[in-house]
């Protein structure tokens, strides 16, 4: 990082320093694991991600610039960026996606053909979810939603590990096999996000059942 | 050190600001004082306004307690509950608006309109009376101070056209927003919980109008919103409203369904199934007494199990917003260690007990529940002052933000429970050659479809350079900022041209409107202000006048013949001096009146009759 324009120190985040309080302005395009100072990977620490937010957020919130409205505009700005980062960082699925395009792999609009036999599973299983729509509490449809709420959850967990294993130690961009290992994610991711509907019409469902 | 320096740059010393809660049946200041929170309430008068605006027919509104007891005896020209019409357009209050008793319209752009006394107010300007009345409060608390910044409270469930209503209504009342504030989350500051150490807490907000649930973190200091949810059309008025209900079903058996409509009668029962919810959060029995349109009397006991079971349905609405922030969360409630209660509804037994049934923990109910939110507000109010750095919120969006797509579906940009200030940028481009404007829609909500969710209004874009079809590409970007309140710019990235954005806000004051009620208020400013003050002092005199009457009537005997002399004599000149139009004089009339009355009170041994004598009304003793 450059030194902080306004005290020459060494700023400790992108977004502002940490020795004089002053808002840096970095490009736009800067990445999400630059803003946390951090290098782009796979897998995050998250208690750390979260104490990171905490301690630039003290720098930028708009709490604490309110006196002049070009600080201001510039703390909100820096704020929102940090907070999207977040975001992108702390969710397993934005941070795999966002990680494939920032190495220049295919975009969730490629790579969308998925096999037969699992769009057959797909719809068996939003067959499930509709068998237990309406059904008792304790009887089979029910049943059989719990038991495929564990599974998906669990192969959940196994595609998300199989994407760490395949995008870790990337970049360099210039690695051997890295176009096909970035379609071989962009393909997981896109078969991931069919699971993820799936368990939120489940969460949906269970609300929807409390309720009644 | 360094934050020291940038603090002396930024403030010289830390100015008194407000936090103000501004409620759907009670409105509230605090500010920070000797190193906390502290409830401002004035020498001579209670700290809490009630959410009323009363309309006489000279002169100017009365707001507050002089309104609510105006209600009784003039129905017709007393509004209440005010909050749930702000940012709403008339098909969303349809409920509502069978407790108003005046015509309302619509404006252009879906900006509610009561007409009353010959003239129109928006919900806006009504808010802006109230605001107004509540800083007079706590500038008189203040011993005069002229305190005009402030925080003020939203249930957190408000879209972004009620934020933008609430704002809007300061800035007609005069006031600087430093900051808008979701209710549940100043309480969570009220009660310094950051001091306990790092942990979860659930707030559970039920006022009078609005419930609120929110699922926060603690840690090092940083209290931060994991998720929201709640419904801003459920609250205390709700309740009372299933006692209402279920007695007018009694009474119209009796009286017919034309005479149990009569609108000063349902004004009437509307306060008295208030008072009779209010008796059983202490008894296990209360009596509720009307009279009838007919001349007749209609008396019915209300037992605490017949109100639970009335209530119970309201209760469970409640809980499956619990349940969907939990969810949202990602927490089950074995992983929550605090519940907080907010809102004067809290008060209720069966609220309480099911709270704690839920959340299998003892809530926190140690602090007002009335008052939790304006003291969490002048926490806030303190940081944003400079106070400290201590204590840092980060609160979240409670709905989703979306874009209306050609089929009428909804792209959703921001996700409900992001936390604020947050952006997204989406990419448009143009889909005839030379086109140089696009139009979109904005929406908010969870519904996939664009007709189910609340639209924020059409956004038209501009000044896009003419190229071939497809060839623009413009940016737009929305932020969320801190108030919550969404902002959108443009920009075309091939040639770097600023586009303007030209916005239709659906129900809500276009920044025009909202500088000519500004300018409204200011040129009436003094007047109101001294118009306003004489209309209080003369609700407080006759308060006082119908008091010292009674108290002649039952002990005037045993006064000597010098003293009541003097009283009656001190009775008319109040009541002439009362009919001037300089609050000097009135001021001046009310104090002597209050003088004069001291043998009489110092006589009565009523205690209630020597409460009014000194200045305060029936009701709160």
């Amino acid at each position: 990082m450059d030194p902080c324009p306004q005290c020459g120190a060494a700023p400790t985040s992108p977004l502002a320093c940490s020795a004089c309080g002053a808002l840096l302005d970095p490009p736009a395009d800067t990445d999400p694991w630059a803003l946390f100072g951090l290098e782009p990977g796979p897998s995050v620490d998250g208690e750390r991600l979260r104490k990171e937010l905490r301690r630039v957020s003290r720098l930028v919130h708009p709490d604490f610039h309110g006196s002049d409205a070009a600080n201001r505009d510039l703390a909100e700005r820096n704020s929102a960026r940090l907070n999207e980062a977040y975001e992108v960082l702390r969710d397993d699925y934005a941070r795999a996606d966002r990680l494939v395009r920032l190495l220049g792999g295919p975009d969730e609009q490629a790579e969308r053909q998925m096999p037969q036999a699992f769009l057959m599973e797909v719809l068996e299983w939003n067959e499930a979810v509709e068998e237990a729509r309406d059904a008792a509490p304790g009887s089979p449809p029910r049943a059989a939603l719990d038991a495929l709420s564990d599974d998906l959850q669990a192969r959940r967990e196994a595609s998300l590990a199989e994407l760490v294993v395949g995008l870790e130690g990337l970049p360099p961009a210039d690695n051997p096999g890295l176009p096909e290992r970035l379609t071989e994610a962009r393909k997981l991711l896109n078969a991931l996000r069919y699971l993820d509907r799936t368990l939120a019409d489940i969460r949906e469902l269970r609300l929807e059942q409390a309720a009644r | 050190m360094a934050f020291i320096e940038l603090d002396v740059l930024n403030n010289n010393a830390e100015q008194l600001a407000l936090g103000i809660d501004l409620g759907t049946t009670n409105s509230l200041a605090a500010t920070w004082r000797d190193g906390r929170p502290t409830v401002l309430r004035p020498d001579d008068g209670e700290a809490v306004v009630p959410s009323a605006v009363y309309f006489p027919e000279d002169g100017f509104p009365v707001v507050g307690r002089g309104a609510r007891e105006r209600a009784m005896m003039d129905p017709g020209h007393t509004l209440f509950s005010i909050k749930r019409f702000m940012g709403r357009g008339l098909a969303d209050v349809q409920a509502d608006l069978r407790n108003v008793p005046c015509d309302v319209d619509e404006n252009e752009n879906g900006v509610v309109r009561f007409h009353i006394r010959g003239r129109q107010y928006t919900p806006q300007e009504l808010s802006a009376m109230i605001l107004k009345k509540v800083q007079d409060v706590a500038c008189r608390a203040l011993d005069g101070a002229a305190v005009t910044r402030a925080v003020i409270t939203v249930p957190a469930y408000f879209d972004d056209a009620q934020r933008q209503a609430t704002r809007d209504a300061a800035r007609i009342a005069g006031l600087e927003v430093l900051r808008i504030v979701n209710e549940p989350t100043a309480a969570s500051l009220a009660y310094g919980l950051d001091q306990k150490g790092d942990g979860r807490i659930a707030v559970y907000d039920l006022g009078g109008g609005t419930f609120d649930i929110s699922i926060l973190s603690i840690e090092e200091g940083v209290f931060q919103v994991l998720a929201t949810a709640g419904d801003t059309h459920l609250g205390g008025d709700d309740l009372d409203r299933a006692l209402a209900d279920e007695a007018r079903r009694e009474i119209a058996e009796q009286i017919g369904d034309e005479a149990a409509d009569d609108p000063a009668f349902r004004q009437a029962l509307r306060l008295a199934a208030e008072h009779c919810k209010v008796e059983l959060t202490r008894q296990p029995r209360a009596q509720m007494h009307l009279s009838l349109p007919d001349g007749g009397q209609w008396r019915r006991t209300f037992t605490r199990e017949e109100f639970e079971a009335l209530a119970a349905p309201w209760i469970e609405r409640t809980l499956e917003s619990c349940r969907r922030a939990l969810a949202d969360a990602g927490l089950g409630t074995d992983e929550i260690d605090e519940v907080v209660l907010v809102g004067g509804s809290t008060r209720v037994p069966a609220v309480r007990r099911r709270v704690e049934e839920f959340f299998g923990r003892v809530p926190h109910t140690e602090l007002n529940p009335d008052e939790v939110v304006a003291l969490g507000a002048a926490v806030q109010a303190h940081v944003l002052s400079g106070g400290t750095r201590d204590i840092l919120l980060m609160d979240v969006t409670p709905l989703s933000l979306g874009l209306e797509t050609m089929g009428g579906a909804v792209a959703k940009i921001v996700h409900r429970n992001s936390t604020i200030p947050c952006q997204a940028t989406e990419g448009f481009t143009t889909y005839a050659d030379n086109q140089t404007g696009i139009e979109f829609n904005v929406v908010q909500g969870e519904r996939e479809l664009a007709a189910d969710c609340r639209s924020l209004g059409r956004f038209k874009l501009t000044g896009i350079p003419p190229m071939p079809a497809g060839m623009a590409r413009v940016a737009v970007r929305f932020h969320i900022d801190a108030d919550g309140l969404l902002t959108v710019s443009a920009k075309e990235e091939s040639t770097g041209t600023s586009s303007s954005i030209e916005i239709q806000p659906m129900n809500g004051l276009t920044d025009d409107q909202v500088e000519v009620m500004l300018r409204e208020s200011y040129e009436h400013a003094q007047d109101d202000f001294d118009r306003r003050r004489v209309a209080d002092l003369r609700a407080e005199i006759g308060i006082m006048t119908h008091a010292a009457r009674k108290g002649l009537e039952s002990v005037g005997a045993e006064l000597d013949r010098e003293t009541r002399e003097d009283l009656e004599e001190a009775l008319a000149v109040v009541e002439r001096e009362a009919r001037s139009d300089d609050a000097e004089v009135v001021q001046k009339a009310r104090d002597a009146f209050e003088r004069a009355t001291l043998p009489l009170a110092s006589l009565m041994m009523d205690s209630v009759a020597r409460t009014a004598l000194t200045g305060k009304s029936l009701d709160e003793v």
